[in-house]
């Protein structure tokens, strides 16, 4: 048959190569658009990567930083003994500060009417700070001291921009007319912004004082659970894989374990939070809030995901090893122990460090077994209370914060989580280093 | 020397150059595949390439219909020219010279569709039927071209992975053919089927040569003494030598040609 | 802390049993380990396996044990009369087990005597005094039953720890024994040795099937329970869902619907997000990017998987809410009340789930045969109708179960929901009002102070039965069709 006809079925021109048709063109045009819209898939993904990362750090910076109101200060034997002899000593010894703060105002040329309720409202209760401070060191008396006394959270914000005078409403907190003082004392110089290592290394505070408010009991905490993960779950981890890579025979128990560890890895957290609850806290009466539990429930949840990279590391090391030993005369056992472990440990020691990373910003399943009830106003005394006493963690803390009513735990919150990220991020680094340095090709 | 039985009928019918390659070098990366091929494909002509594995002919084969540009460290150099026009000018579109020159590949790869939308492919992306009746018959058309017809005609929505290996490659030539190709590139088209396929397809390849210029690829002598008016033997990317089918089997000029064709060298 | 002396002094036993059985057989073959059928060591590790596993199973059992017994006698027997109404014996316990701490504690503290602890009938007053002096947490006043009740508790325990660390204590010594009476040098240490380490190479491997058992189990005991005090036909089919607050039952309604719509529509607008933006990144990245976009852009997609959500909740609370309140707010389009709604939660949810959509379908855009691409190129089709027509429909299966895996993700989130969506539990069309989900609720009903056996507790089992269910039939669902996808080109 001939197929004549064929070749000059279609409109397409038999012309010059060169010259693009209209058809060719509409269909450049269309294959332009759709790679553009996978070019702006990703740069909607990178976009909203970097939205994140500058809301974090810009919201969580001010967490780290706190204002000092930095006053040297005399004070004498005579004015000691006259506030002593008041009915309100502490007052007296407010007084006393408000008269030194306002000759250094007064040196610097700048005059200000303030009261006692406006340093109040910005110092807290200056007096008794003062007052502790002459009776715990008597022999400061007559020689100058400069005292650095923490501005409240309200004064901080003003500073960093997140009060304005005009969202400012006039409150028992703050007034509008204070922040006038506070530009003096700022451009006096008396007024400056330190490091808040209360943030870093304190603990949490009532719902209150957000300037008290810290992290570190709960980086302790959340410490303790690491412990806890890592001393079960990488045992446990690395015996199931072995088992089932090395030892387990083709049976239907094998596939029950297979089937159970893939679908472990996708069941929700908040179910291991529930299993948590229900097993250890109501069942086995473990205590409420500890480490302990948390560190449990979280090394249930980051098991599937080690045996799974485990796994991935033993069956790299090639069989010939295992034969290698076989061959002069060594045991399944030891073949697996002297040789295949030792080559596949450092992908097992990163599959745990992520499976690490993952566990410890969990926050879901430590909400059911009550890390977030509670407030960690201390340190654990001792190991074991790191173990047993209630205790936060970092994710939970952050969480706890998140759900206060008042914005200025905001604050603390991304200043949180920026401490956490930091965690995340050195636990993966210290992932990839050493996948980079032992990594081994076959 | 190898003893084709109907080495005479291969006569070239044709003396109209369809694709002139001159000077042309091919390299991945930093390997230089391809070395100075120059060659003059003849329309309505059966080309075979032949040569050892890794000696080049399948690359050269996908420079003509720019397929080696979807390999990213892929260069070619030189000049190739289809109908005295060279295909790599800046201003082609490897699209349209693609419509002109199809392609049929070593394995058959039919697309995850039925049996009919995967020889409407072509047409449809390039515009070939106004209506659906237009498209019907291209379609029934091709089929028939390819000696699918009667096997398929009844199956035509089922998916073109249910056919056997010989029905499906045959099914690649029928999406080939569906495009009006002028020239028709394939790439060891019957290395994956059993012998009766490869027999079917055979006798298509000498029946598509009434319209198209068709170059093939091949590891079979046998396959190329049956089915190619011209042949060209490549080797370590050289093209050794280039010329009626029956000289090169009954008496190549190249002694690498003569190894080959005698089995010592490949 | 008693319990870690007695693990210790076990460990200690173990490594003396470790070092005499090596020393024995070493003995018994004349001090030449070449008459040892194994290698001294496991000799050594016969005997103290043999201390250690049979104490340690002890010691795990009765730990367990001990509590349900004690606590189990004394419930019965408080007197019926002193469960006042509207409480229950589980909540007479628990504050037995308060009293009987606080009097622990005050001992600990020198604030009481062990004898006066133990006897101190009459004056329960002067105890409830003692005890908040000792700055325990106790009731306001501690009952003559509850005191006696702490008192038995306190005794049965004391009593129950003893006999734990005698009977430890035996055990690894019989362990002991019994290993060092196998220490001939014939004996095949290494055998048995090994045998215990592929037992419990087999324990670890059933931590799994354990999990499951202990997910399964928690949820089906307390739904039960949950059906007991609530129907399950209106817990299916109510369409409120509006739990009392006092923790007494009676008043609440707990539907599941609002809840289950709620979920529903937050995973909706959370896979609009990010099946077309992973999708098409996968796209990109797999058939368009060079290799060095690809190895920039991948790992930057991935880090937003690598987030904690928590941050996501954050970040849906503090800045996507007021983003979104200024645009569809009452100073905008004002369609919004409030920054915590359907719409928050979900653009959240789904920039989170971009990365596991794109990573997943990326994968199996590449296990397209690239002989499926060849053949559509050499027809002449663009790159674009290729993976339109040809790729894309050859994956279609693979992207569909990555699809369900996001979506089972997105059901199961919880913090992204509890910080972004809001509280109210509503049948509502409207995205930019706040909706909760089944997660969040579970969370506010444990995290709340209702009592634990209360309807409105033991919901949160029944919701948490109901998530479960729900994922994991998505997930063996999409596993399966990933499977079936990868065997089509293997």
């Amino acid at each position: 048959m001939t197929d004549a006809t064929l070749n000059t079925g279609g409109d397409r021109p038999g012309s010059s190569l060169a010259t693009q048709d209209a058809r060719t063109k509409r269909r450049n045009r269309a294959e332009a658009r759709f790679k553009a819209y996978g070019l702006t898939a990703i740069l909607i993904g990178i976009f909203f990567l970097v939205v994140l990362a500058v809301s974090i750090i810009r919201s969580g910076s001010p967490a780290f930083t706190r204002t000092i109101v930095g006053v040297e200060f005399t004070i004498t034997q005579p004015q000691i003994e006259a506030a002593e002899g008041e009915l309100f000593k502490t007052k007296a010894y407010q007084t006393l500060f408000i008269d030194a703060l306002k000759q250094q105002l007064d040196a610097r040329g700048m005059e200000m009417e303030f009261d006692e309720e406006s340093i109040e409202r910005l110092l807290g209760k200056v007096g008794s700070t003062l007052r502790e401070y002459y009776q715990a060191n008597p022999g400061e008396i007559g020689t100058p001291v400069s005292f650095e006394l923490a501005a409240s959270s309200r004064v901080d914000g003003y500073l960093n921009g997140r009060l304005t005078r005009d969202s400012v409403k006039d409150s028992r907190f703050l007034m509008a007319a204070d922040l006038d003082l506070v530009d003096a004392l700022q451009e006096a110089g008396i007024v400056r912004s330190s490091l808040n290592w209360t943030f870093i290394t304190g603990a949490d505070s009532g719902v209150d004082n957000p300037g008290g408010a810290g992290i570190g009991a709960s980086v302790v905490g959340s410490f303790f659970m690491m412990l806890v993960v890592l001393v079960l779950s990488l045992p446990i981890g690395v015996a199931a894989s072995i088992y089932l890579e090395e030892f387990a025979p083709q049976n239907r128990f094998t596939d029950l374990i297979e089937v159970n560890i893939s679908n472990l890895a996708a069941v929700p957290s908040i179910v291991f939070g529930i299993l948590g609850l229900a097993v250890f806290i109501q069942f086995a009466h473990l205590p409420q809030s500890a480490p302990l539990v948390g560190g449990l429930v979280l090394t249930l949840m980051t098991l599937p995901t080690i045996i799974i990279s485990t796994r991935a590391s033993l069956r790299a090391v090639p069989p010939s090893i295992r034969d290698a030993a076989l061959g002069v005369g060594a045991s399944k056992m030891q073949s697996v122990f002297h040789h295949v472990l030792p080559l596949a440990m450092p992908g097992i020691l990163t599959g745990t460090i992520i499976g690490l990373a993952q566990a410890l910003g969990e926050t879901a399943p430590l909400l059911l077994i009550g890390m977030v009830g509670f407030v960690a106003r201390g340190y654990p005394d001792g190991v074991v209370s790191g173990f047993m006493d209630p205790n936060s963690a970092m994710p939970a803390q952050i969480y706890t914060w998140a759900a206060r009513a008042d914005p200025s735990f905001y604050e603390k919150a991304w200043g949180g989580i920026i401490v956490l990220l930091v965690f995340l991020l050195t636990m993966n680094i210290i992932a990839i280093i050493l996948r980079r340095r032992f990594e081994r090709r076959w | 020397m190898y003893d084709a039985p109907n080495l005479a009928e291969n006569k070239v019918t044709q003396d109209k150059i369809k694709i002139a390659a001159r000077k042309v070098q091919v390299y991945y990366g930093d390997t230089h595949a391809i070395k100075d091929v120059d060659v003059d494909i003849l329309d309505n002509t059966v080309t075979a390439f032949i040569g050892p594995s890794g000696c080049g002919k399948s690359t050269f084969l996908r420079c003509i219909n720019r397929m080696n540009d979807t390999i990213d460290i892929c260069r070619v150099q030189g000049d190739i020219l289809l109908d005295g026009q060279d295909i790599y000018d800046k201003r082609v579109d490897p699209v349209q010279l693609r419509a002109k020159v199809g392609m049929v590949f070593q394995k058959p790869n039919p697309f995850p569709k039925s049996i009919y939308d995967n020889v409407a492919y072509g047409p449809r992306i390039h515009g070939l039927a106004r209506t659906k009746a237009d498209l019907d018959e291209i379609v029934e058309k091709s089929l028939r071209r390819a000696a699918l017809w009667t096997e398929a005609k009844d199956r035509l929505d089922q998916p073109g992975t249910g056919l056997s290996g010989g029905q499906q490659q045959r099914l690649c030539i029928a999406r080939a053919v569906a495009t009006a190709p002028e020239v028709l590139l394939m790439d060891e088209p019957c290395s994956a089927l059993d012998p009766i396929a490869t027999a079917q397809v055979e006798e298509l390849i000498d029946e598509l040569r009434q319209d198209y210029s068709v170059v093939i690829v091949t590891h079979s002598m046998q396959q190329a003494a049956r089915v190619s008016q011209k042949t060209a033997f490549f080797h370590l990317g050289n093209l050794v030598e280039y010329g009626d089918t029956g000289t090169i089997f009954t008496n190549p000029v190249d002694e690498r040609t003569e190894s080959y064709i005698t089995g010592r060298i490949g | 802390m008693p319990l870690l002396w007695l693990i210790l002094s076990v460990l200690a036993i173990a490594t003396t049993g470790y070092v005499l059985g090596r020393a024995r057989v070493m003995a018994g073959a004349g001090g030449d380990s070449r008459d040892l059928h194994s290698l001294p060591s496991y000799y050594g590790y016969n005997v103290a396996l043999k201390v250690v596993l049979p104490s340690f199973l002890l010691l795990l059992v009765w730990l367990l044990a001990q509590p349900l017994i004690v606590n189990g006698t004394v419930a019965a027997d408080i007197p019926e009369s002193a469960i006042p109404d509207g409480s229950s014996r589980d909540l007479i316990m628990s504050e037995v087990r308060r009293t009987a701490e606080g009097l622990d504690n005050a001992v600990a503290q020198g604030l009481m005597t062990e004898d006066f602890a133990r006897s101190a009938r009459s004056d329960f007053n002067d105890v409830t005094q003692r005890l908040k002096d000792a700055g325990q947490i106790v009731t306001a006043q501690v009952t003559q039953p509850i005191l006696e009740a702490a008192q038995r508790y306190r005794i049965m325990n004391d009593t129950g720890n003893l006999i734990l660390s005698a009977l430890v204590i035996l055990v690894a010594l019989a362990g002991a024994a019994w290993g060092m009476r196998e220490m001939r040098p014939e004996f095949r240490a290494r055998n048995v040795v090994e045998r215990v380490v592929h037992g419990v190479l087999v324990a670890a491997a059933s931590v799994a099937i354990l999990t499951t058992v202990g997910i399964v189990l928690s949820l089906v005991f307390n739904t039960i329970e949950f059906f007991r005090l609530y129907p399950a036909w209106d817990f299916f089919f109510g369409t409120t869902w509006s739990p009392s607050f006092t923790g007494r039952g009676g008043s609440s309604e707990l539907g599941v619907l609002p809840l289950l719509w709620g979920t529903f529509y937050i995973s909706i607008v959370a896979l609009l997000v990010a099946v077309p933006v992973g999708l098409f990144a996968a796209i990109y990245l797999s058939e368009y990017a060079t290799p060095r976009v690809r190895s920039v852009a991948k790992p930057m997609l991935e880090v937003l998987a690598g987030i904690p959500t928590i941050v996501y909740g954050l970040f849906a609370l503090l800045t996507v809410g007021p983003l979104l309140m200024a645009v569809f707010g009452k100073d905008g389009l004002g369609w919004m009340q409030a920054g915590t709604a359907v719409m928050t939660a979900g653009l959240v949810m789904g920039i989170m789930l971009i990365p596991f959509v794109s990573s997943l379908s990326d994968d199996i855009i590449n296990s397209v045969p690239q002989a499926m691409r060849d053949g559509s190129y050499g027809l002449g089709a663009t790159k674009s109708e290729t993976i339109r027509q040809v790729v894309l429909p050859a994956a279609l299966p693979g992207i569909v179960g990555a699809i369900l895996l996001a979506a089972s993700r997105a059901i199961g989130e919880t913090m992204i929901v509890v910080l972004g969506a809001g509280a109210a539990a509503r049948l509502s069309l409207n995205p930019f009002e706040a909706m909760t989900t089944v997660t969040a609720k579970i969370v506010s009903q444990l995290t709340g102070d209702a009592d634990f056996a209360s309807p409105e507790a033991l919901v949160a089992f029944a919701l948490g039965m109901t998530l479960f269910v729900i994922t994991l039939g998505l997930n063996i669902f999409a596993l399966y069709i990933v499977r079936k996808y990868r065997e089509q080109y293997e």
